[in-house]
């Protein structure tokens, strides 16, 4: 009876949604010149890979920039990676490489222009929007890995270690720049802590 | 008196700085965004086919380049040669116009003698 009826209900093949391939197979399948398997990749990570270059660049537009030119590099340097390591952490550098190098590129060009954000004219805290500016005029005067170090773990919920081997520094590092980077936000947003 | 807003892990900081840096939502955006990486990735990079052009230009560019030098180093042993004989000759065979100029001068030189004898005043 049991047998019947198990032969009665007609088998469905699992929708490729429903099969979570493992990701060295993916990634294995990608290193053989798979674009699916790239495809799967980028879905897998592009969130991820998006909150690490936002965190290093200033502007969303730059981070999409980034996230694209990591997926690049990525692609090219698929066949150095070695399957037995962590796909994100080594994608995850890559990715806070493009980051800085747009950075880099960035401050070359923009060497005389004074970021508008930094120049704002003081305006009442309660107004709309002035925590806003006032914290990302203060955010862009960080320097880059500080920045990139609070935003991945205050925002990102990175931990020290992630951080460390993302942006390729110690985990100490990472800790002592995360001290550093809320000190500093705290002085530059000093008139905003008083409260009277 | 007064309040400390800023403080480590404070919250309203750390909800600023989520909704500073909030990545957009929604699939489509995420769709559009993996679209526009896959596309990137299967476009040539511009860069690299400029330096493939250059490759490719470049193989028959040196093969030119070596024929001319060889060409050239052959004409130039070629001239060396010719200038060896030729000096090589001059030295060894002396031409026929300085033999007979040679003797011109010398019966030159007689006929003077000749005529100092016949005139002596």
């Amino acid at each position: 009876m049991l047998a019947t009826s198990t032969l009665d209900t007609p088998y469905t093949m699992p929708s490729p949604a429903d099969v979570v391939v493992p990701e060295r197979a993916v990634v294995l399948a990608a290193q053989r010149g798979s674009h699916e398997a790239f495809a799967e990749l980028v879905r897998r990570h592009q969130r991820r890979a998006y909150a690490v270059t936002r965190a290093i660049v200033l502007s969303h537009e730059d981070a999409e920039d980034a996230v694209q030119e990591g997926f690049l590099h990525a692609h090219r340097a698929l066949d150095r990676f070695r399957p037995d390591q962590p796909f994100g952490a080594w994608l995850f550098r890559i990715m806070a490489n493009a980051a800085l190098d747009l950075v880099r590129r960035r401050k070359v060009r923009d060497a005389d222009e004074l970021p508008e954000s930094i120049a704002l004219p003081f305006r009442d805290p309660a107004e709309s929007g002035e925590l806003r500016d006032r914290l990302h005029a203060a955010l862009a005067q960080l320097g880059d890995r500080q920045r990139a170090v609070i935003v991945m773990h205050d925002v990102e919920g990175f931990t020290h270690g992630e951080i460390g081997r993302t942006l390729g520094i110690p985990e100490g590092t990472a800790r002592s720049d995360l001290h550093h980077a809320r000190a500093a936000l705290r002085r530059l947003l000093q008139d905003l802590r008083r409260v009277p | 008196m007064t309040e400390e807003r800023w403080t480590s892990g404070d919250g309203e900081l750390t909800a600023a700085l989520r909704a500073l840096y909030a990545a957009p939502d929604g699939e489509t955006y995420w769709e559009s965004l993996e679209a526009r990486i896959l596309a990137r990735v299967s476009r040539p990079d511009d860069a690299m086919m400029w330096w493939t052009e250059l490759v490719d230009m470049a193989r028959p560019g040196l093969a030119a380049a070596a024929a001319l030098i060889l060409a050239a180093s052959m004409l130039l042993v070629h001239s060396r040669q010719m200038e060896d004989r030729n000096a090589f000759a001059t030295v060894v065979a002396p031409t026929a116009v300085s033999v007979e100029a040679s003797a011109r001068s010398h019966s030159v030189g007689d006929g003077d003698a000749a005529i100092h004898f016949l005139t002596p005043h």
